[in-house]
Formats: structure tokens, sequence, C-alpha cells
């Protein structure tokens, strides 16, 4: 790999030690939690792996995504321990081929992998889907989905400009993880729809914009109520000027607020009902398409009603947020070589064990 | 650049044409990948959205410079290692 730092540095103290890896480019631009060889122990033994254990190549640098290496990095991000099998996972699961980290990574798109967590792991971790889960205040949301980032940039070697070309980025682009709210949720975890069997912890990606806020306020004497809460979601999906519209593909992923989902389940709809809705409704007319991004659309019927979304599996529907007037939808890529599909992976929970000197700590495996 | 690279992995004769602003990107894409040798040219940016008349005009430049590449008798604007 290009330009990479030393794997181990030498320094007087952690304010040097800091300033070595702000000097070397290791840091988001935020102070790290120095990995010291004892930390990073640490973080590899709550993994429950061999340290050398290789997850695989992370483009477009072409690192291997130890385990040491992961641990280093959640270390760096401020992760207790017994989020490391939260990361791992995260890990293993943008490491699939279908991901396109490598793409995803050097893209001038301002995408970003948004992650879904599920199962009992959310618990363990102290992860939290209701109020401002994307926003800061949430050590294990914070924590994780910025451990993920440093891996990205540390093992997979994205740095602003030469390797990670994103024209403008997002704030996501620091941290971007919670949990779905199954507390609050009307239907199944969104992992359950995904296949996994019920009590399974798992994580969820998709490589998505910043969310973009969707303002409805539910009419209990509105038959067509849920309608229109369908419509407003499928508008914002459907924003044109986005890659969706332009390229008509990607995978979006749709947070209904608790409130939100509750009105369409009274409505007698399923998780899989809504995706089918979503797809359906989330279109525009070839003609505005054309007046817009001529570049990006085959010419045809002005008529004509141009998906936002190939298929109803290309809607990530889940609940989070709390309940209110808000629930956000997150456009994204549409590009690479799969097309920016979802991937997901268990979280492996029977992995941990005891760390010496933290035995009072909760720890992952126990507290399942 | 790394269209360039999967072209040259097939052993077959490439010019990766990078424009100035993704000059680094071509650096890093190429030397990760091992192949640094890769010739480049580098373009002006952007090309994407100038026109036809202004693609034209880049066309007819770097047409000649291409095909001597491709003939080895220049290099490419990229340094090769060991040069």
């Amino acid at each position: 790999m290009p330009n990479l730092p030393p794997a181990t540095f030498q320094a007087a103290d952690e304010v040097e030690a800091l300033e070595l890896l702000h000097q070397h480019q290791c840091t988001d631009g935020l102070p790290v939690v120095i990995p010291t060889p004892e930390r990073v122990d640490r973080m590899v033994l709550a993994s429950g792996l061999d340290a050398d254990i290789d997850l695989g190549t992370m483009g477009p640098g072409g690192g291997a995504t130890t385990i040491v290496q992961v641990a280093t990095n959640a270390v760096m991000a401020g992760c207790l321990p017994d989020y490391m099998p939260v990361v791992v996972a995260a890990m293993q699961a943008m490491l699939q081929p279908d991901f396109d980290l490598a793409e995803v990574q050097s893209t001038t798109h301002s995408i970003a992998p948004l992650m879904i967590v599920n199962g009992p792991m959310i618990t363990a971790c102290d992860l939290t889907g209701g109020f401002g889960a994307l926003g800061p205040g949430h050590r294990a949301n914070a924590s994780i989905g910025r451990a993920v980032r440093l891996c990205m940039m540390n093992i997979g070697g994205a740095r602003p400009g030469t390797s990670d070309m994103a024209l403008l980025g997002h704030p996501g682009k620091f941290s971007f993880c919670m949990a779905e709210d199954e507390a609050s949720s009307p239907w199944e975890p969104l992992s359950e729809s995904l296949g996994y069997a019920p009590g399974t912890s798992a994580v969820t990606i998709v490589g998505t914009e910043a969310p973009h806020n969707v303002v409805f306020v539910n009419n209990a004497d509105d038959p067509n109520s849920p309608q229109r809460l369908l419509r407003a979601l499928a508008a914002v999906m459907a924003n044109t000027g986005s890659n969706n519209a332009s390229f008509s593909g990607g995978t979006v992923a749709v947070a209904l607020n608790p409130e939100h989902a509750e009105v369409l389940h009274q409505a007698g709809m399923t998780r899989r009902d809504v995706q089918n809705a979503l797809h359906q409704l989330a279109t525009n007319k070839r003609g505005h398409l054309l007046d817009i991004a001529a570049g990006f659309i085959k010419n045809g019927d002005h008529d004509d009603d141009i998906p936002a979304v190939k298929d109803a599996d290309n809607v990530i529907v889940y609940v989070g947020g709390a309940s209110g007037l808000y629930s956000a939808v997150f456009p994204s890529w549409a590009a690479g070589a799969h097309n920016n599909p979802v991937v997901h992976h268990p979280i492996e929970t029977d992995q941990a064990c005891v760390i010496p000197g933290m035995e009072n700590l909760v720890v992952a495996g126990d507290a399942l | 650049m790394r269209d360039g690279i999967e072209v040259a992995r097939q052993d077959r004769a490439v010019v990766a044409l990078v424009t100035e602003q993704f000059w680094p990107q071509g650096d890093f894409v190429a030397q990760s990948n091992g192949m640094p040798d890769v010739p480049r040219l580098r373009l002006p940016h952007p090309v994407a959205g100038s026109g036809h008349d202004a693609m034209d005009v880049l066309a007819a430049r770097i047409a000649p410079e291409l095909v001597a590449i491709l003939r080895g008798e220049r290099t490419g604007d990229n340094v090769p290692i060991g040069a």
C-alpha cells in the first residue's frame, strides 16, 4: 500500500502519540483514544478471535482486515470491548463483494455505510434507536460507527482527495450507526425480514447519503391518511436530482418513527406491504427527469413512470427515531458493479470472554 | 485508473486517461494495486460536460500522444518505477 504509516508508533506520552496519529492521517480529525498494546489486546480478547485472523482485503488501499487492526481502530474510536463483536460483524458485512467497498470508498458521491443493529446486542451494548439515534450523545452508536469509519480509513486507506474522492461528504462519514427500535416497532425486527432467526443479533448496512426528513401528521379521521404518508415518503425517495431518481437504482433506507410505523400498521400493512407500496409510488415521469438530468435518462415516452429503485427489496424499511412529525429517507448512490445493495451479517456473540482486569463490566456473551 | 489496471492485468496495452483532479487518486490506486507503471495521460479537469467542441480539441491533442505511448515511443505522464 502507498504512503502507509508505520504499523506501530513510539511516543513519550499520550499527547505526543495523539499528534503522531494526526500527523500520519490515522484519525478522522478528532482526538482518539491512544491504541496502546494493552488496550488493543483487551479489544482483541473481547472479540474472542485470534488477532491475526484476516477478514478480507479492504479497498481501495488493499489492507488486510485483521482482528488486531479492527481492534486498534475500535480502541481509537472509543469503543468498549463489549462493542467489538458489532464492529467485527460490520466489517464482515462490508467486505462482502456485493458491497463494492473499494468503490464505495473511492466514489465522488457522498455515500457512507449506514449501520442498523438488531437483536440482543442492542441491549448488551446499550445502542439506541430512539431520540437522536444518529446524533451526538450515544456512546455505543457513536463509537461503533466511528470505529467502522476509522477502519475504512486506516485499513482501507481512504483519505479525502487522494483515495476517498467524495466531493463533499456528509457528517455520517464520521459515524453512522443506530439500532432499530424493536420495542416500538409494530413489525418483526428488520433482521428477521432479512432471514435471521428471532433472537439473532445482526448488523444491516446500506451505503447512503445523510437522512432527509419527511414531515407528516396523521389524521385519524381521514381514511387516506396512510396513503398520504406513503406518498410523502415516496416523494422524498424520488427526489429529482438524486442519484436514485437519475439512475433508477440503488437501495434506499426508510426510517419510520414509531408513530408513523403504527399509522401504516393500523392500516393493515406489513413491512413488505410498505416496501412494495414505496417502490411503486417512488417514481418520476421520464419527461420531468429529461428536463433535469438529460445525461442520465434514456429518451422515450415522456409519460413513462421511472422508478427510483428497481425492486421492493431495494427499500429497507425499519423503525427508528422518536415518535413525532418526522421520519427519514436515506437516498443512496445507485452505482457500483452491484448497484448499491443492502448487506448484512450476524453478530457473533458467543466468542466473547471475560477480560482480565475488567471482570466487573458486562461482557457481551454474559449479558445474553 | 482501476479500469486501466484491469485491462493491463489481461496483458493488453493500455493507457489510462486521468484528469488533473484525480491524478493523486490515480497514483494511489496504481500503487495499491501494485501496478504503478501502467501508463497514464494527464487530462485537464473537467472533461465530462465540457461540450463536443472542447472534447474534439482535447481528443485531437492527446490522440498522437496516446498512440505514441502504445507504440512505446514515449512514456506516460506518470513516472515509471526505475525511470
